[in-house]
C-alpha cells in the first residue's frame, strides 16, 4: 500500500505560512527575551507593542489558512443527515454567507483605515506605523472573501 | 427597528437556525450581529464597530496566547509526546487491574497540560492507548469510553483554549482562570479514576491485569519525558506562582517545546513547517469565532436581552443554586444541538450578566461553562469526542463507545454538581495565591 502524496501547495500560500509562522516564532522570541530581561534587570521596553504587531500578522494569515483549508467550525447535526444534493446546496449557501461576513469585516476595516488615514497612527514606544497593518488586514479579509466565493462556486469537497 | 430584548431574542433564534443549517459558527454569529446592529443602530455605526473589533482582536496581546499554546502543542506532538507520556504512565500503573485505563487518563491529563483541546487530546492519546488496551484484552467499550472522557480534560487542565477564549470574551484574567481550573481539573481526573476502579471491581473481566514492568523499564520510560515534565511544571507553575503572565507562559512553552524537540532530534524544517501550518489553521478557526462572537455580543448588549434575562431570573426568586442548576440544564440541552465552542460563545454574553447579578464570580462561571461544554463533547448527538474515537477505532460501533462513556458521563454530572454546590473548588486556589 502506498501513502497518498499530498497535493502541492501554491507558492503564495507557502509564503503566507512562512510569514505567519515566522511572525508567531518572532512573537514568542520577543516575549521570551522580555521575561529574561525583566528577571535579569534589563527590561525589553515595548515588547507588548512588538508582539501585538506580530500576532496581528499571524492572525491575518491564520484566517486565510483556515478558510483555504475549509477549516471553519460548523454544526453538522443537520448537514450530515440530509441527502447529497441538499447538503451541496447548504454548503454553497453557507459559503456565500461566509463570504458576506468576511466582506463586511473587510468593509468595516477599510472604512476605519480610511477614517484614520491622516491620524498617522503608530505604537507609543517603537513608533511602529499601523497603516501597513491595517492595509494588510483589509487585503487579507478581501482575499478570504474571494476564497469563500470560490468555495461557494466549487461546492462541497468529495 | 427598536433595540428591545425581543429584537435580541429574534437574533438568537436566527442564529440557532443558521447554526443548524451548518453555517460556519463565526460567520453565523458575525452575520447575525452585523445585521442586528445595522437594523438597530444603522449601517455606518455597525460597520465601524465591526471594523474596530477586527483590528482590536487580531492585534490583541492576550489573544496571541492562543496560537502560541497551539504551537507548543504541535511541537510536542511532532516529538511523539503522546506516546512517551502514555508509555510512562502504563509502565508505572499498567500492572494493576484497569491499569492501562488509569494510564490513559493520566496520559490525557499530561497531554492536556501541553495542549488545550479536547479533540486533540482524545485523538492523540487514543491512537496510542486504545490499540494497547485492546491488545491486552480490555473491553472495547471501556477502552474507547475512557479515552473519549479523558480527552475532555484537555479543555480544563491549563493551558486551556476554551478558557483563553472565555477570558477574552468575558474580559477576565486568563491567568486567574487557569489557576481556578487546576483543582477542578484534578478532581475531574480523580473522579475518572474512581469510575475505573468501581467498574473493574464490579466486572473484573472488563480489564484483565497485565504483566508488571520491571524497574529498569519504568525508569527508562520516565527518562524519555523529562523535557515534557519540566515544560508542564514551568508553564503551569509559572502562571500559578506569578513568575510570568499566561501570554508570556505561552512563549516560554514554545521556547521549551522547541528545545525539547531539538533534544529529541525530532524537529526538521519539514516538521516545523507542518507545526506552524497546523497552528495557523486552528488559530484561524478560533479567531473567526471570536470575532463573530464579539460582534454578536455587542448586538446582544445593545438590545438589552441579557439584562432582561437577568431581571427575569432574579425576579423568580429561585435562589442561586436553583438558578445555576437551571442554567446547567439549559446548557446541557443546548449542548445536544450545538458543539462546545458554539454553546459557550452563544451562552456567555447572555448568561454572564445573569451570573454577576446573582453575585457569583465570573471566574467561577468560566470554569462552570467550560465544564458544561466538556460534557457536550461526550454526550450524543453532538459528542464530538465520540466521533473522534470512532475515527481512531473504526471497528467499534458508536453505541459501544457511548456505552463505555456512560459511567464517565455520570461522574461528569456529579462533578458539575459539586462545582455548583462548592464554588470554592474553582475559587479557592486563586484566592489563596492572591
Amino acid at each position: 500500500m502506498t501513502t497518498p502524496v499530498p497535493a502541492p501547495q501554491p507558492l503564495w500560500y507557502r509564503a503566507c505560512v512562512v510569514l505567519g509562522g515566522g511572525a508567531l516564532l518572532a512573537a514568542a522570541a520577543v516575549d521570551f527575551f522580555a521575561i529574561i530581561g525583566r528577571h535579569s534587570g534589563i527590561p525589553l521596553l515595548g515588547s507588548i507593542e512588538l508582539v501585538q504587531v506580530l500576532v496581528g500578522i499571524a492572525g491575518t494569515v491564520a484566517l486565510v489558512a483556515a478558510t483555504l483549508h475549509r477549516n471553519h467550525a460548523r454544526v453538522r447535526v443537520l448537514s450530515d443527515r440530509v441527502d447529497a444534493g441538499t447538503a451541496g446546496l447548504l454548503y454553497r449557501f453557507n459559503a456565500l454567507c461566509g463570504a458576506a461576513f468576511f466582506l463586511a469585516l473587510a468593509a468595516g476595516s477599510a472604512w476605519l483605515a480610511h477614517d484614520l488615514w491622516s491620524a498617522q497612527e503608530a505604537s507609543e514606544l517603537w513608533q511602529l506605523p499601523y497603516r501597513p497593518l491595517r492595509i494588510a488586514g483589509v487585503a487579507g479579509l478581501l482575499g478570504i472573501t474571494l476564497l469563500s466565493l470560490r468555495q461557494a462556486w466549487q461546492g462541497r469537497e468529495q | 427597528m427598536m433595540a428591545t430584548p425581543e429584537t435580541g431574542l429574534l437574533g438568537v433564534l436566527a442564529l440557532l437556525v443558521l447554526l443548524l443549517l451548518g453555517m460556519p459558527i463565526g460567520a453565523a454569529l458575525g452575520l447575525v450581529g452585523i445585521s442586528g446592529l445595522t437594523l438597530v443602530l444603522g449601517f455606518e455605526p455597525a460597520l465601524i464597530k465591526t471594523g474596530s473589533l477586527v483590528f482590536e482582536t487580531l492585534t490583541r496581546y492576550e489573544l496571541g496566547t492562543l496560537p502560541l499554546f497551539l504551537l507548543m502543542a504541535q511541537l510536542c506532538f511532532a516529538s511523539d509526546a503522546s506516546r512517551h507520556l502514555f508509555d510512562a504512565a502504563s509502565s508505572w500503573m499498567g500492572h494493576r487491574r484497569g491499569g492501562l485505563a488509569y494510564a490513559s487518563i493520566a496520559g490525557c491529563s499530561g497531554f492536556s497540560a501541553i495542549n488545550g483541546s479536547s479533540l486533540a487530546t482524545a485523538a492523540t492519546i487514543g491512537l496510542v492507548a486504545i490499540p494497547e488496551m485492546r491488545r491486552h484484552g480490555y473491553s472495547d467499550a471501556l477502552a474507547t469510553g475512557t479515552v473519549a472522557a479523558g480527552g475532555t480534560l484537555g479543555q480544563m487542565i491549563p493551558p486551556s483554549g476554551a478558557l483563553i477564549v472565555f477570558g477574552i470574551i468575558a474580559q477576565q484574567s486568563i491567568g486567574t482562570l487557569f489557576t481556578a481550573a487546576v483543582i477542578p481539573g484534578l478532581t475531574q481526573m480523580l473522579l475518572y479514576f474512581i469510575v475505573i476502579a468501581l467498574l473493574v471491581r464490579w466486572k473484573p473481566a472488563l480489564a484483565p491485569s497485565t504483566p508488571r514492568a520491571d524497574w529498569a523499564t519504568r525508569w527508562a520510560t520516565l527518562g524519555k519525558i523529562p523535557d515534557l515534565l519540566l515544560l508542564m511544571l514551568v508553564v503551569i507553575g509559572g502562571i500559578v506562582f506569578g513568575w510570568f503572565t499566561p501570554s508570556e507562559a505561552a512563549s516560554v512553552g514554545v521556547a521549551g517545546a522547541l528545545l525539547g524537540s531539538l533534544w529529541r532530534r525530532r524537529l526538521g524544517w519539514r516538521e516545523l513547517y507542518v507545526a506552524l501550518e497546523e497552528t495557523l489553521k486552528t488559530s484561524g478557526l478560533i479567531y473567526t469565532v471570536v470575532i463573530g462572537t464579539l460582534v454578536f455580543s455587542v448586538f446582544i448588549s445593545v438590545t438589552g436581552l441579557a439584562d432582561a434575562a437577568g431581571a427575569t431570573i432574579t425576579g423568580m426568586g429561585a435562589g442561586r443554586v436553583v438558578t445555576v442548576m437551571l442554567m446547567a440544564l439549559f446548557l446541557l440541552l443546548l449542548g445536544s444541538l450545538l458543539d462546545g465552542l458554539a454553546l459557550m460563545l452563544l451562552a456567555t454574553p447572555i448568561l454572564l450578566p445573569v451570573v454577576t447579578s446573582l453575585g457569583l464570580s465570573p471566574i467561577w462561571f468560566g470554569i462552570f461553562i467550560v465544564r458544561a461544554m466538556e460534557i457536550g463533547f461526550i454526550h450524543p448527538p453532538m459528542g464530538m469526542n465520540l466521533y473522534v474515537i470512532q475515527g481512531v477505532a473504526p471497528d467499534v460501533p458508536l453505541w459501544r463507545i457511548f456505552r463505555g462513556v456512560l459511567p464517565f458521563l455520570a461522574a461528569d454530572f456529579v462533578h458539575l454538581l459539586l462545582l455548583i454546590l462548592f464554588p470554592a473548588l474553582a475559587l479557592a486556589l486563586p484566592a489563596w495565591l492572591a
